[in-house]
């Protein structure tokens, strides 16, 4: 009585797990899997349509500019969050630091916030009339700036946005991967006489790697699923210039064409997949390349 | 890079970064409580202070309902997510059974899951169910996540397994040992998963903004995005300064909650991260 107890034990402790998943998790992707091969708009029946869905996105210039604008956030936005990142880690890494409390708490503060909200603080700020930024500028003899009305800023002010945000966050993660470091191994090393920037780049940015790599993952993630800041700073435009791939989907539901849209996510997702893949290969340390 | 003692210019750099990540919040909370075509005017200087922007705000969104309706997914999604992550962390950790890998490779591999595949199956479901406009579409889809299980089974595979067999032979059941043994000794860990927790779900928007079209049901992101939506039909004289006075409100009344809450239990949220995140 009491084995089999014990037997039966670890499969109700995670039963609930997979209860919710198999509800709101597997069945909705399969689901959606079926969804993405069927034309149903609006109010019409429901139709088997085969890779219709996938060869008109396939040739539609506004999945490929909502990709492309989400390549161009991506590469907005990852290499520098990765140099600042580690940037911010290397001066917060230090044990002899005074206030490092205070600035690890002030880093990471933003990313606290909700999104929503500073998205609304983003508006104001960039405004291009009334907005502070603009503001400063013409103290300093600057002409206005259309941060977020000119097709050419608008795509570096929502990454700013996401930049603040998440910075912080990417810094504690580089912050954990350096501490694991033995002090002992930078005195070794500039007894033997090597650089500080020897020592970074021999010592340190190999150690990171791992936790590079997982920010890299999870960034891309987040970049290429990107809603709420198009959503609520500039509702994808001008121009459609912000229209993220996150936000075109989302296009798809309130236009109610959501075979086009299962098919969209699931060619996001692949994409997705497939860049984090190759990211991690590109990050991995060379000694472990088999 | 060795550990000598920082030098100024590292001080400098920090105290610049430190500055570039506080203002933008300092900025929004004490415009905030300016006058609303003060904002406009001279945004830099602070002189009067009102609570105008914050009573008009509440004249014109629900963000009281906003409250509640978070509260109340916060409460109940987010005690799923305490009770049952750590259970199932606990049977990841600490028991041998059939089919464990395989089980636990399904975890981690939902954790790749973009949510915005299963935006659209999961709301015809919902309105399938004829729970559109529900607390339950709120709070049961990602009430149990893979992430929390992930990093509970991280944070309880550090117990001795001697502990755990100490209360075996001290006769307690097993869900005895995981809350009087288990539990107790990874109570830090679950401080810093209910400050996660507390963190994505209070700022959680793309599903309830999907989810939820009344007003009863709206949380407090989904109706401070209405509020946005207005600014941009607002753009003329007077109304556009009064809807950036009630923008900074509602962002202000919006982020200090979850700012005290870091600020008191930061030490635990920072630690979380920390223990949570792939060391080199």
């Amino acid at each position: 009585m009491r084995l089999r107890s014990i037997r039966l034990t670890p499969y109700v402790f995670i039963a609930p797990f997979f209860v919710v998943f198999g509800a709101f998790g597997l069945y909705p992707l399969i689901y959606a899997l079926q969804l993405s091969f069927m034309r149903w708009r609006g109010g019409s029946e429901a139709r088997w349509v085969g890779l219709d869905n996938y060869l008109y996105l396939l040739t539609s210039p506004e999945f490929w500019s909502s990709l492309g604008n989400s390549a161009v956030m991506w590469l907005l936005i990852v290499p520098i969050q990765i140099v600042a990142g580690l940037g911010g880690a290397v001066l917060l890494a230090n044990a002899k630091l005074r206030l490092r409390g205070f600035f690890r708490v002030a880093f990471i503060a933003p990313f606290v916030t909700p999104l929503v909200a500073m998205a609304q603080v983003w508006i104001v700020v960039f405004d291009q009339d009334y907005g502070l930024i603009n503001y400063l500028l013409n103290m300093v003899g600057l002409p206005d700036v259309g941060w977020l009305t000119s097709t050419a800023w608008s795509k570096p002010t929502l990454a700013l946005l996401f930049l603040w945000k998440t910075t912080g966050f990417a810094i504690i993660i580089l912050l954990a991967g350096l501490q694991a470091v033995p002090g002992g191994v930078y005195e070794a090393a500039s007894l033997d006489g090597a650089s500080r920037w020897r020592q970074f780049w021999s010592i340190t940015v190999p150690l990171v790697r791992r936790s590079m790599a997982f920010l890299v993952v999870i960034q891309t993630l987040a970049v290429f699923q990107m809603f709420a800041e198009p959503f609520v700073v500039t509702e994808g435009g001008p121009y459609g210039s912000t229209t993220t791939a996150g936000l075109y989907l989302y296009d798809h539901i309130t236009a109610s064409d959501l075979g086009t849209g299962a098919a969209n996510s699931f060619l996001l997702v692949l994409l997705v997949f497939g860049l984090s893949l190759v990211s991690v290969r590109m990050l991995r340390p060379k000694d472990e390349v088999s | 890079m060795s550990q000598n003692r920082p030098g100024i210019g590292q001080y400098v750099l920090l105290t610049l970064l430190a500055i570039v990540f506080l203002y933008p919040i300092w900025w929004a909370v004490s415009s905030s409580l300016k006058p609303a075509a003060e904002i406009i005017a001279s945004p830099l200087s602070i002189g009067e202070l009102t609570l105008d922007n914050y009573r008009a705000m509440f004249a014109d969104v629900p963000i009281g309902t906003g409250f509640l309706n978070t509260a109340i997914v916060l409460l109940v999604k987010g005690g799923m997510t305490m009770v049952f992550c750590p259970l199932a962390g606990y049977a990841f950790a600490k028991y041998d059974f059939p089919f464990k890998n395989l089980l636990f490779g399904v975890v981690l591999l939902t954790l790749m899951l973009p949510t915005l595949v299963l935006i659209i199956p999961l709301l015809l479901e919902m309105s399938a169910l004829g729970w559109v406009n529900t607390y339950q579409a709120l709070i049961l889809p990602g009430s149990v996540d893979a992430f929390s299980i992930f990093w509970m089974r991280q944070t309880i595979a550090a117990i001795p397994n001697e502990l755990i067999d100490a209360g075996r032979v001290d006769g307690a059941g097993e869900f005895g040992i995981f809350y009087k043994v288990v539990l107790p000794v990874i109570r830090p860990g679950l401080a810093a998963l209910a400050v996660l927790t507390t963190m994505n779900i209070y700022n959680d928007f793309v599903w309830p903004v999907v989810a939820v079209n009344d007003t009863a049901h709206q949380t407090l992101q989904v109706v401070l995005s209405t509020l946005a939506q207005n600014v941009t039909g607002n753009r003329i004289g007077a109304d556009f300064a009064t809807v950036w006075g009630e923008l900074l409100a509602a962002g202000s009344i919006a982020m200090l909650p979850l700012l005290v809450i870091f600020v008191l239990l930061q030490r635990h949220f920072i630690n979380g991260i920390l223990a949570g995140s792939v060391k080199g």
